[in-house]
Order: structure tokens, then C-alpha cells, then sequence
């Protein structure tokens, strides 16, 4: 296989759960509440990096409607997130150029992994789930 | 003469009928006019008309064009000729005041012949002055060498001086009486130091001084076939061939048939073939480096160490390693006397040839993933050292230049010249930036593909001309560096590109590296003889930096 590209970050590093390829920043965390998808918790991060994006998608969320594309990681393939390209909603803006990642799918700067919680997704008021 | 008016004013019937007279302009102007008597002949002589124009466009001035190849044909050598043509044409090469001027120096009249620069018609009164200095000047120091020191400096005194342009000239001059004359006194009889040049080159100098108008400039014709030949160059986007196939006879095109485009080879059979596997790195090869006479190969294992092999035997020369920290990258210096490696604790470190460490250059240098080039001169090195920016290091000014990009970059390859760096950024996209001088932007290529590897790009072709990428699509893309058009998309592979080589002597040859496992040679599509012939020229002439995840 060709020689993978990808960016070594320093610091408290949220990496790929499967392959331990580098994903973001702690510092770059936007939101820790507000995101869930369907396996639990997400985050919202300002930037993101070695990941390859899939192909644009409209999606109905909670907030209203969003031109979004799913986010792959490098090293491994596995989804591991998306990444908002517009939001039709004026409030829902600031998301634009902004990447979400699955609490799930990434390993946290100590480490640790999450476990996926579904009955917390479904409930919490003004939140993105990826599918309605 | 027919379709001649008779109320057309009598110069212009004149006029055609002498171009009747001659012919066809696109014929040889030195053919014997087709009606030959000799008073058509004089008809024609006094009725040429000074701002009479051949050629198609009508801007070409036929009595200039008649001299400047007389001009040619004198210093081809073709003395006869060139009178002949002359008197043929019945346009002289100088005016009858010029022949007599290149006579008088030629003969060492100086003071005729600054009289007569007087009246050859020059408007610039700064130009007779500088003339007549050289040619006093002249006169001076043959005086000078023939022994003749009171003679001199009555010229230098009387003639000279208020020529002089500066009082540094004339004192520059008396110097010379003096010098002269201390030679003579200690005594050296035979050997006498020519001070004055020779008359021709006297002569030559004047004419650079003089006016075109005056005096034809010496290898005109040469001049303008050139200039008409290098914009035909210029002009020829697809231009990828040697220089000395540009002939007088058709305007010099390229077509897309001078590019590689057809794979030669696949694999190791028939020209190129397997010379070594190189063994012992215990981690992937992540670059190559050729020193510069190609026998040594340097090879980096990532985050490993540098090997060095010799080509001819394949023999592993020497091993570099620090204990510790891995390396991760690798070049020759020029000389061929030490070796420069990027190490992943960010630092550039140099040995010599026997492994002793002699210098490292600590601090955030280069990435983990980063090329590392070292200029022909040996002294400014330059690695990736930000995610989106590329350090130019001067390690002998200890001066830093920095160029910043708007994305991840991902690798980057010198020009031959020193002057370019082609930059390969995440988009995907490659951009050229002139780092000789200020540093800026020139170029960008797209239309490649790249979401995960480190795709490799470089220069090529003739004059570098080319830029060539590897693409995650299968195919070699290739762009005319100026014009930043893609010319070219080779397909063969059936996976990632990462790497390309164009072969730096055989402009025609590039070689391509994939996740298919195979190397391809690519030709050009025609079948000529003389391509393979140039084919075995090269033997280390492509070098080629080869991602590839198995350990030889």
C-alpha cells in the first residue's frame, strides 16, 4: 500500500478507536453537549484531521435541515463522524467548516473508550441525532 | 505593362514596373531579372526607392534586408560574395563616408578618420565624443609602443584631454606615460608590452558604438533567425524535444507526441531490469537518494535508520543511527562527503561518511513525514517543519526562509536549477513557488486525486518543463508547467499512484510506481529507432523515491 499522509497532533488527543490514527484536539472541542448520533454522545470540533469525507448529503436533523458529509479515518476506513457543510437554518450557521465525532467511535486523550448509551440520545431537546 | 493605370502618378508605374521587373518577390532576390538589358538594369538602380518593402507583411525593409546578408556572407568568410552582392543589388553595405572611416583606422589615419566621423552623420554629439576618444585613445598607446613618448603625450595633451569623460580617465592614461617609461629605464629591450589593441578590434569597438543606421552590427541575420527560432520554442507548449533537432526549414512545433504517453515496460522485463534488492531495512523505505554520481544509493527506513549502498555491487556500505530517536528522512550533500537525515524528535542531524555525527540542527525542523532536499551548493536544506509550512534553511548564513501554504502540505521536490520548489498539498493540489530571490507563488496544477497517501510530484521534460504527479486514480497526470494545463492522464496502473520519475537525461522517459505492485516505463507512442538508442544513454540517470510497505 502507498505511504499513508497524516498529521501527528500534540496534546490531548481524541484518536481512532480501531487503528489509533490522530483525529483531534482536546482544545478544539466547540460543544460536548449538544451532539449526539445514533451510538451516544458526539462532539462538535473546530478541526479535524486525517480524515477523508464521503459524498454531500442533505439531512433533517433536530435543528432543521443540513448539507452534511460522513467523515472516514484515514488509517482505517471506519466512519467516524461528519462534518456540517451548510446549514439551511440562520441559528444553525456557526456549525459550517465544523466536524462532529462519535464519542463511540474515538478513543479519549486518557485513553478511554465510551460505551454506547442509546436511551440518552433519543431525549435531550435542541440536539443533532445523524438520522431522525 | 498591364493593369497600370495611365493617371496613376508616373513614380508609382515606375515602381511596378520594377517589381515586375524582378519577378516574383518570393523569389531569390539574387536572380537575373527576367527582361535583362542593361538599361532596364539602370532603371531599376536609380529608381529603387529607400523605403521599399518586401516580404508578405510589408514590413520588411528591402534595402536593410539586402545588407544585413551582405553583412553575413562577409563574416561567413564569403568575401566575393558579399561584394557581388553588393554591386548586384546596387546597395551598398556602408555608405561611401563609413568605407572610408573603416579604411582610416584600419590604416592608423587617426586624423582623418576623426574628421571623417564628423560627417558620416551622427546626431549624438556624446557619441563622436566617445569615438573619438577611442580612436586617439588608439593612437596614444601605439605611439606608446613604437617608443615614441613625446609624440604620445602631445596627443594626450592636446587631443585627448578635453575628450577625457572623467578626470580619473586622463590620469589613467598619464599613468601609462609614466609606467612606460620606467619600463624602458630598467631595461627589458625585446619584450615589449603591447598596450594598444589591434586595429580590427578597434574597428569592432567603434561599430558597437555607432548606430545601427551607420554601421551594420556585426552577426544581425544570426540574431533575428534566433530571436524567430526561441519564440517558435517558447510559443511550443507540448516542446519536450533537444534543442538541436530545431531546424530553419518548417516553425518548430511539438505535438502531444513528444510526451510520454505509452507504457515501454511493465514490470522487469526488456530494457530496464532488476539490478539489486537491496535488504536490511526492518521498516518500509520511505525515501531514496542518489548521491551525484549516482554510485551510492541512500535509503531511510521510517523512524528507523539510513542505509547507504553501492550501487554497482548492491553491497550495503554503511548503516546511520542514533540511539533513540528514529530517522526519517535522508540526502547526499553534493560532495558526496556527508549525509543529512530528518530525525522524528523534529531535529536535522548531518555525519560523515564513516557515521560521526558532526552536526545537528535541534529545534522544530522537519515532520515525521517530510522530504528532505539539499541545494547543489550544499548549503540551504529544507524539510516540512509545520503542517502547512516549509523551512529553506541556510545552514552556512545560519538564515531561515520560510514558505507558508493555506493547506496541509503533504510532500515537496526541487528543480535541477535550485530556483523552484513544488509543493504537493492535501487539496489535492500542487503548487510551484519560486524560491530564488523573494519567495512567491507561481503556479497551480489540479485535476489529480488524493484523499489518503503521500502522492508524489516532480519535474520534467525538456528545461524541466513538465510537472508530473502520481493520483490516487490510477493515472500519471501530467501539466505544462507554464501554462498550468493538464496535458496528459496515463493510464495503465490499476492502483494508487504514488510516485513518479521523469528520467532527467531522456526527456521522453517517465517512470511511475503503484499500489499495483509494479513500476511502468512510459515512452513516447512513436516507434523511432533513435528514442531507444537515447533509452541507453541513462544508467542511473532516473531516480526514483518509491513508497512502497515491503522492507527492500
Amino acid at each position: 500500500m502507498g505511504r499513508l499522509f497524516v498529521v501527528n497532533l500534540e496534546g490531548k488527543i481524541y484518536s481512532c478507536k480501531h487503528c489509533r490514527t490522530h483525529l483531534a484536539l482536546c482544545e478544539d472541542i466547540v460543544s460536548k453537549v449538544s451532539f449526539h448520533s445514533r451510538h451516544g454522545k458526539a462532539y462538535l470540533f473546530s478541526k479535524v484531521v486525517n480524515v477523508t469525507m464521503g459524498e454531500k448529503e442533505e439531512r433533517m436533523m433536530m435543528t432543521g435541515r443540513h448539507t452534511v458529509v460522513d467523515i472516514f479515518c484515514v488509517g482505517c476506513g471506519s466512519i467516524v463522524g461528519w462534518k456540517y457543510e451548510t446549514a439551511h437554518e440562520k441559528s444553525q450557521k456557526y456549525k459550517e467548516g465544523k466536524s462532529v465525532l462519535e464519542r463511540f467511535k474515538v478513543s479519549g486523550p486518557d485513553g478511554s473508550s465510551y460505551w454506547a448509551n442509546h436511551e440518552v440520545s433519543q431525549l435531550i431537546a435542541g440536539s443533532d441525532a445523524d438520522d431522525v | 505593362m498591364g493593369g497600370v493605370e495611365d493617371d496613376e502618378p508616373a513614380s508609382k508605374r515606375m515602381k511596378l514596373a520594377c517589381r515586375e521587373l524582378k519577378g516574383n518577390p518570393n523569389d531569390s532576390l539574387l536572380s537575373e531579372p527576367s527582361f535583362g538589358s542593361s538599361r532596364d538594369l539602370m532603371a531599376r538602380l536609380l529608381q529603387s526607392e529607400e523605403d521599399e518593402v518586401i516580404g508578405s507583411k510589408g514590413v520588411i525593409k528591402k534595402v536593410e534586408f539586402v545588407q544585413i546578408i551582405a553583412k553575413a556572407l562577409y563574416s561567413l568568410g564569403y568575401k566575393k560574395s558579399g561584394a557581388h552582392l553588393e554591386e548586384e543589388s546596387g546597395i551598398p553595405l556602408h555608405s561611401s563616408a563609413v568605407n572610408m572611416f573603416m579604411h582610416q583606422i584600419l590604416d592608423g589615419n587617426w586624423g582623418e578618420s576623426v574628421a571623417t566621423l564628423h560627417s558620416i552623420g551622427l546626431k549624438d554629439e556624446s557619441t563622436v565624443k566617445s569615438a573619438s576618444f577611442l580612436i586617439l585613445e588608439q593612437k596614444f598607446f601605439e605611439l606608446l609602443d613604437g617608443g615614441k613618448v613625446m609624440d604620445a603625450l602631445k596627443t594626450l595633451r592636446t587631443e585627448i584631454a578635453h575628450l577625457c569623460a572623467s578626470s580619473n580617465q586622463l590620469r589613467e592614461l598619464s599613468s601609462n606615460l609614466v609606467s612606460f617609461s620606467h619600463g624602458a629605464s630598467v631595461g627589458s629591450s625585446n619584450q615589449v608590452n603591447l598596450r594598444a589593441k589591434s586595429r580590427p578590434k578597434l574597428l569592432q569597438e567603434l561599430q558597437e558604438l555607432l548606430p545601427p543606421t551607420i554601421m551594420v552590427p556585426e552577426r544581425r541575420l544570426e540574431q533575428l533567425v534566433e530571436q524567430a527560432l526561441t519564440l517558435q520554442r517558447d510559443a511550443c507548449v507540448f516542446h519536450n524535444s533537444l534543442d538541436r533537432e530545431i531546424s530553419l526549414y518548417t516553425d518548430h512545433q511539438c505535438g502531444r507526441d513528444q510526451i510520454p504517453s505509452r507504457t515501454l515496460q511493465v514490470g522487469t522485463n526488456g530494457e530496464v531490469s532488476l539490478k539489486h534488492k537491496l535488504s536490511g531495512h526492518h521498516k518500509p523505505v520511505s525515501s531514496v537518494s542518489w548521491s551525484s554520481d549516482d554510485g551510492k544509493l541512500l535509503t531511510c527506513g521510517v523512524e528507523e535508520s539510513v542505509r547507504c549502498w553501492d550501487v554497482s555491487s548492491g553491497e550495503c556500505l554503511h548503516v546511520y543511527e542514533k540511539s533513540g530517536p528514529g530517522l526519517v528522512s535522508c540526502g547526499w550533500s553534493p560532495d558526496g562527503k556527508s549525509i543529512f537525515s530528518g530525525v522524528n524528535d523534529r531535529s536535522i542531524c548531518m555525519w560523515d561518511l564513516d557515521g560521526k555525527e558532526v552536526e545537528n540542527w535541534k529545534g522544530q525542523r522537519t515532520l515525521r513525514i517530510s522530504d528532505l532536499e539539499i541545494t547543489r551548493d550544499g548549503k540551504q536544506i529544507m524539510s516540512i517543519f509545520k503542517e502547512t509550512a516549509i523551512l529553506l534553511f541556510d545552514r552556512e548564513a545560519k538564515s531561515e526562509r520560510v514558505i507558508e501554504e493555506d493547506q496541509t502540505i503533504t510532500s515537496f521536490s526541487l528543480s535541477r536549477d535550485n530556483r523552484y520548489l513544488l509543493v504537493n498539498l492535501v487539496g489535492p493540489e500542487i503548487h510551484l513557488w519560486n524560491i530564488d530571490g523573494d519567495i512567491n507563488l507561481v503556479a497551480k496544477y489540479k485535476g489529480h486525486k488524493r484523499t489518503r497517501f503521500v502522492i508524489k510530484s516532480c519535474f520534467g521534460g525538456s528545461e524541466q518543463a513538465f510537472v508530473a504527479s502520481g493520483s490516487e486514480d490510477s493515472q500519471v497526470y501530467i501539466w505544462h508547467r507554464g501554462s498550468e494545463e493538464l496535458i496528459g492522464k496515463l493510464s495503465g496502473h490499476s492502483g494508487s499512484v504514488n510516485c513518479v520519475s521523469w528520467n532527467p537525461v531522456n526527456p521522453h522517459m517517465l517512470a511511475s510506481a503503484s499500489d499495483d505492485g509494479t513500476i511502468r516505463i512510459w515512452g513516447l507512442n512513436s516507434h523511432l529507432q533513435q528514442h531507444k538508442k537515447l533509452q541507453q544513454v541513462h544508467s542511473n540517470g532516473g531516480s526514483m523515491a518509491a513508497a512502497y510497505n515491503g522492507r527492500t
